[in-house]
C-alpha cells in the first residue's frame, strides 16, 4: 500500500499552456489538426480528441486521467485523422518514445508533427474510476519507473517542472520473479494468463507500432493463427505479438492497460526489451533509428544458437 | 411467491445444488479477475463486485465447439455436438442489467433460426437475480428504462435486507421450484425492509426521441465527429451483456478438426470484409454508427426493445474514453 497522494497541481497550468498553444498554431495555419484530451462526461475522465478550429482549443486538458498513448492516432490505421499538412499532437514522455520509433520506421515524419510535450508526474493505472486521485497505488505501473517526465525535443513544452514520488518499480521486480522460475512453471503462468484472453484485440489496436494494413492475425487464406478465444490460438497471437514487438515496443504500456482481462501483456513487452538490450545493446529511445537489430544483419552478431 | 433466505441459507443452498451435480455459476475471481464461472463451493461467491464480463456467457460462450470432423481415406465422419449434454445449471447473483439482457437474446436466438446451443442452455438453467446496492457514474441501467431492482429475466430475484439476508420473489416456475426444492432453507418474509438501492444517477434517456434521429440519420457528420477517436476493437461488444454477434470458423487440419462458434465485433474492421475485397463499412465511423444503431433502432425495429441495459461495461472499459451513454444523450438533444 503506498496511498500518498502524487502532487498533480501543475497539470491546472499545463492544460492551460497546452490550450493557449493549440489556439495559437491552429489560428496561424501552422498544423492542421490538434491531437489531444478532452473533458468527458464522468466526473474527472478525459477522451481523445482531435481539433481542427481555433475556438476549440479550449476544449484541451490534461490530467491523471489522460492515459491514452495518442501516437496510435497517427499510424496509417486511423485514415480518419486529417492528413493535410503539419498535425500537432499531446506528448507525454512514454509517448514520445512511440512516435520516435515510428519515425525509424518510415510511418510519420518529424516535420509532418509539431510536439507539445506534456511535463508529467504520472497517470492513473486505470479509468474504469476516472475521478480517484492519483497516489502510489493507483498510479500506472509504468510511471513508477519513469524517467522522462519531461519529454525530450519538442516542439513546445509548457514551463511547468513536475514533482515525482520515489516509487518501487513494478515490471523488473516482476521479470525477477518470472526469471526465478522453471521453464515449465513459467510456462504454466503464461498458460493460465493466456487463457483469459477473449481476442478483442484492444491490445493491437490500441498499440502504435501495430499499423499493419492487414494482421496476420486476420488472415483466413491461409489461417495462419487460430482465430477462435482458445488457448491454442490466444498463446499464438499474444507470442507472435511479443516477437514482433520486441525491439520497437517503446514501452507505453497501452496494451496492458486496456486489456479488459487483465494479462499483464507489458511484462512480456518488458522481459524482450531486457532482452534485446542484453543481446544487441539495443532500446527504444529518442533518437530516430532506421535500424532495429530485428531488422538488420550483422555479421558479429551471436550465432551460437544456429544448430 | 414471496420468501426469506438468510445469508447462511443462500450459501447451504449453493454447496447443496452443487453436492447434488448440478453446475452452479456465480460471479467469482478467476485469477484475479471477477468473473461468472462454475463455483466450487459457495464460500468463492463474490458478490460485492459487477463481473468483468457479462452473465450472457453462460448461454453464448466466448467459445465453443458446434461439431467435429475427421478423415480417413475415402471415409469422412461428422459428430454433431449434443445440446443433450449440457448441464443443468443455477445462475446466481445476476445484477439486473445482466439478467435483463438476456431474454433480449432470447429474442435473436430464437427468431428465423431455432439456436439449439443457447436455446437448450437457457432451458436448462434457472436464474437467480440479486438486486443493486452500488453504482457507479458508468451505470445507466434507469437511463433505459431498468432500474436495480428490475427482475426482468429473472426466474428468483434477490433483494437485500436491512438485518441480513435475502427478500426473494419468484417470477417463473422454474424459480418457484428451485423454492420448493428447498423449501427448508426458506423463510416466510419478515417485513424487513430492503437496503438502499444503487441510484444510478443518468438522466431518463428519450428513447423513442433518439429512435426518431437514427431513422431519419444514416448519414450525419455527426458519426465522424462521435467516432472519430474509436479504435476498432471488440472489447465493448464483448463485454455487453447484450451483444450478441459471432463467427463460425473451421479450425484443424485435412485430417481432423472441429467447427467452432465464438463472439465476433462489429467493430471490426474484418466484420463486414467480404470475399471480394469490398468491404461496406470500410471506415470505423461507419463501424460504430452500427453499434448504435443496432442497440437503438434496428434491435428496437425487429423485436420492439433495447439492445442495451445500462451496466456501463462499455464506459469503463473502452480503451479510448467512449462513453455511450454521453453518446445517446447528445443525440436525443439532437
Amino acid at each position: 500500500m503506498n496511498d500518498n497522494p502524487i502532487d498533480t497541481t501543475i497539470y491546472a497550468a499545463v492544460t492551460e499552456a497546452i490550450q493557449d498553444e493549440a489556439r495559437r498554431i491552429l489560428s496561424e495555419g501552422s498544423v492542421s489538426a490538434v491531437v489531444g484530451y478532452a473533458a468527458a462526461r464522468r466526473k474527472g475522465s478525459a477522451q481523445p480528441v482531435v481539433i481542427t478550429q481555433a475556438d476549440d482549443a479550449g476544449k484541451l486538458i490534461f490530467s491523471a486521467a489522460c492515459v491514452n498513448n495518442l501516437a496510435v492516432y497517427l499510424t496509417k490505421a486511423k485514415k480518419e485523422i486529417p492528413k493535410a499538412g503539419k498535425i500537432g499532437i499531446v506528448v507525454k514522455g512514454c509517448d514520445l518514445k512511440a512516435l520516435v520509433g515510428l519515425m525509424g520506421e518510415s510511418q510519420l515524419k518529424r516535420e509532418e508533427l509539431y510536439l507539445i510535450g506534456v511535463p508529467c508526474a504520472g497517470v492513473l493505472a486505470s479509468t474504469a474510476q476516472p475521478a480517484r486521485e492519483l497516489t502510489g497505488d493507483t498510479i500506472a505501473p509504468k510511471c513508477r519507473e519513469c524517467d522522462n517526465h519531461l519529454p525530450q525535443g519538442c516542439d513546445f513544452v509548457p514551463d511547468q517542472r513536475p514533482v515525482t514520488l520515489e516509487l518501487a518499480g513494478k515490471y523488473s521486480a516482476e521479470i525477477a520473479r518470472l526469471e526465478a522460475m522453471t521453464p515449465a512453471e513459467r510456462w504454466a503462468y503464461w498458460k493460465e494468463q493466456f487463457k483469459k484472453c477473449i481476442k478483442c484485440y484492444a491490445c493491437r489496436q490500441v498499440c502504435p507500432f501495430c499499423f499493419c494494413e492487414q494482421c496476420l492475425c486476420d488472415r483466413n487464406k491461409p489461417q495462419m493463427v487460430e482465430t477462435t478465444p482458445r488457448p491454442a490460438g490466444n498463446t499464438a497471437w499474444h507470442i507472435v505479438r511479443a516477437m514482433h514487438l520486441a525491439g520497437r515496443c517503446a514501452g507505453c504500456a497501452e496494451c496492458e492497460r486496456v486489456c479488459p482481462m487483465d494479462i499483464p501483456l507489458n511484462l512480456l513487452n518488458r522481459k524482450m526489451a531486457k532482452e534485446l538490450k542484453e543481446l544487441y545493446d539495443y532500446e527504444a529511445g529518442f533518437e530516430v533509428r532506421e535500424k532495429g537489430p530485428l531488422a538488420m544483419y550483422d555479421e558479429k552478431d551471436d550465432q551460437s544458437f544456429i544448430k | 411467491m414471496q420468501k426469506f433466505i438468510s445469508q447462511q441459507n443462500l450459501g447451504r443452498l449453493l454447496d447443496k445444488l452443487i453436492a447434488d451435480g448440478k453446475r452452479v455459476i456465480a460471479p467469482r475471481m478467476d485469477a484475479g479477475t471477477p468473473l461468472y464461472g462454475p463455483l466450487a463451493d459457495a464460500a468463492g461467491i463474490v458478490l460485492d463486485q459487477l463481473p468483468r464480463r457479462s452473465a450472457k456467457e453462460t448461454f453464448f460462450p466466448v467459445c465453443e465447439d458446434i461439431m467435429s470432423y475427421g478423415k480417413e481415406g475415402q471415409q469422412v465422419t461428422l459428430r454433431d455436438v449434443s445440446p443433450a449434454s449440457f448441464p443443468e445449471t443455477i445462475l446466481v447473483g445476476v445484477r439486473p442489467c445482466d439478467a435483463a439482457a438476456i431474454p433480449v437474446l432470447d429474442a435473436v436466438f430464437s427468431w428465423d433460426y431455432q439456436d439449439e446451443f443457447f436455446l437448450e442452455r437457457r432451458r436448462r438453467t434457472t436464474i437467480v437475480g440479486l438486486a443493486c446496492t452500488q453504482a457507479d457514474d458508468a451505470c445507466f441501467c434507469t437511463a433505459v428504462g431498468l432500474s436495480p431492482a428490475a427482475p426482468k429475466g429473472s426466474d428468483l430475484f434477490l433483494t437485500p435486507v436491512e438485518g441480513g439476508g435475502y427478500a426473494c420473489e419468484t417470477f417463473t416456475g422454474k424459480g418457484e421450484a428451485l423454492v420448493n426444492n428447498h423449501g427448508e432453507l426458506f423463510a416466510e418474509p419478515n417485513g424487513a425492509p430492503a437496503l438502499p438501492l444503487a441510484e444510478p444517477q443518468t438522466e431518463k434517456f428519450d428513447l423513442k426521441k433518439v429512435k426518431a434521429w437514427l431513422d431519419d440519420h444514416f448519414e450525419d457528420p455527426a458519426w465522424d465527429s462521435i467516432a472519430v477517436r474509436c479504435i476498432g476493437c471488440g472489447a465493448c461488444a464483448f463485454l455487453c451483456p447484450a451483444c450478441h454477434c459471432f463467427d463460425i470458423v473451421d479450425e484443424g487440419t485435412e485430417k481432423a478438426g472441429k467447427r467452432r462458434k465464438s463472439w465476433d465485433a462489429c467493430g471490426f474492421w474484418k466484420f463486414t470484409h467480404h470475399a471480394s475485397g469490398h468491404n461496406p463499412r470500410d471506415l470505423q465511423p461507419k463501424r460504430y454508427r452500427n453499434r448504435i444503431m443496432h442497440k437503438f433502432k434496428y434491435y428496437d425495429d425487429k423485436f420492439g426493445q433495447t439492445l442495451c441495459t445500462g451496466c456501463g461495461r462499455c464506459i469503463r472499459f473502452c480503451p479510448v474514453g467512449i462513453d455511450i451513454a454521453a453518446i445517446v444523450d447528445e443525440i436525443s438533444k439532437k
